[in-house]
């Protein structure tokens, strides 16, 4: 017999599981790592918030020793659950290899992928392997849709790479980003998603930022049509509760950086060069894989939330929202 | 009992964390829920945990039994553990 008496010793009750209310400076560790494994990409999306694309992985990705560096750092350091997104994730060379010593290690994994990849063959190797979920992104209903939006992608071949991943039992999530000439299509992409297996269904506003700057003006939804498809969202969300979770972010980006301010998610966004940022939205990156070791990045993650710079440039977005277009110019904290 | 493999447990100073990666959800523990959670993940029957817990943390008079039950049913109800 040893240790001393629980708190719960003194107390009538255990107190139940909350959803959480510590903070993430008060954890050990991350509690989810989001990592664009590479910037290369075989589709080059009108939309695409990152700088994706064919031929445009970064020179200075990392290698193979620092990729399984880093991924036995992440799980020495108990990280519960990761992703891996691009770019287009399964294009990296290592891509199974480092989905196997993820499973492999009982952390949780979720791949966001085109779908252009998910072969039958893969799929059993996915499912094998034991990821949690793999996202694909459906922006559109229709093939005529779809294929506008995701330059050289084609409609029918990410459809048949839900139905295979259906087929080899893995979990399915599906993605849809909105623009002018898709938005009309929510409802049917929610039945759509439904039909074809998915568990969860993800939407929100797209962003302007990476690719998306350069083609905007063919690209942005009126605030008309997004009123449209927040109240076609929350009748799915009605619709389909019990069956699939539909997500969806009403709130702007101000909104959600506001609060992120206040409360920093338990999260660290790796960037394909190893290169660490406070999150997707902002251009701050507080630490480097390369020289830094992950304790290291998230004590440093933790105090660079408090910088000064990173409030100035939320509150420059409410009178210059398109300082987003700068994400990709990175700030070192 | 166990853990579903989608409830992800971590220790940490203030006690511990359950994720529940299936929703994304975050659930704090405070160091007596963590300590049932501990356990749990280590595996056995309820009886074993009960009497893993009552050999490491003095209970003369069965607290730790009575809140460590109702906890785990607790949990139970919640999809959080697996028999």
């Amino acid at each position: 017999m040893s240790g001393q008496a629980p708190a719960a010793a003194a107390d009538p009750v255990i107190p139940a599981t909350t959803p959480a209310t510590a903070a993430s400076g008060d954890l050990g560790a991350p509690l989810y790592i989001a990592w664009q494994v590479t910037n290369e990409c075989n589709l080059a999306c009108l939309h695409c918030i990152e700088e994706s694309g064919p031929g445009k992985a970064f020179h200075d990705e990392l290698n193979e020793s620092e990729v399984f560096r880093f991924l036995a750092q992440a799980m020495d350091s108990e990280i519960p659950y990761l992703s891996f997104s691009g770019g287009e994730p399964m294009v990296h060379p290592l891509f199974f290899q480092m989905v196997e010593y993820v499973c492999g290690r009982n952390a949780q994994l979720k791949i966001e992928t085109n779908g252009h990849y998910l072969t039958p063959e893969n799929c059993a190797r996915l499912q094998r392997l034991g990821v949690k979920a793999v996202q694909v992104s459906l922006d559109g209903a229709s093939r005529e849709t779809f294929n506008r939006m995701r330059v050289r992608g084609e409609f029918n071949v990410a459809i048949e790479g839900v139905r295979n991943l259906r087929a080899a039992g893995v979990p399915i999530e599906i993605n849809y980003s909105p623009t002018c000439f898709n938005v009309h299509e929510i409802g049917a992409a929610v039945d759509l998603a439904y039909e074809l297996g998915a568990y969860s269904f993800y939407t929100g506003r797209t962003m302007y930022t990476g690719n998306a700057v350069k083609t905007w003006h063919r690209l942005t939804p009126t605030e008309q049509q997004y009123e449209e498809f927040f109240r076609v969202l929350h009748a799915k969300t009605d619709e389909y509760r019990g069956r699939m979770r539909v997500y969806f972010h009403e709130m702007g980006l101000l909104e959600e950086l506001r609060y992120r301010l206040r409360h920093p998610a338990a999260l660290l966004i790796v960037l394909p060069n190893g290169l660490v940022k406070l999150i997707n939205a902002l251009p701050f990156v507080c630490g480097d894989l390369r020289r830094q070791s992950l304790q290291e990045i998230w004590a440093n993650f933790q105090r660079a939330w408090q910088d000064p710079r990173v409030a100035q440039f939320v509150a420059d977005l409410a009178t210059q929202p398109n300082k987003t277009a700068t994400l990709h110019q990175w700030v070192y904290l | 009992m166990k853990l579903p493999k989608f409830a992800k447990f971590r220790e940490e100073k203030f006690g511990g964390v359950l994720f529940e990666t299936r929703s994304e959800k975050v659930f704090t523990l405070n160091p007596t829920a963590a300590a049932v959670v501990r356990e749990i993940a280590a595996g056995g029957d309820e009886r074993a945990i009960i009497q893993r817990l009552q050999e490491r943390f003095h209970d003369p008079e069965g607290v730790i039994e009575r809140e460590a039950l109702a906890y785990i049913a607790e949990l139970r109800q919640k999809g959080l553990v697996e028999d």
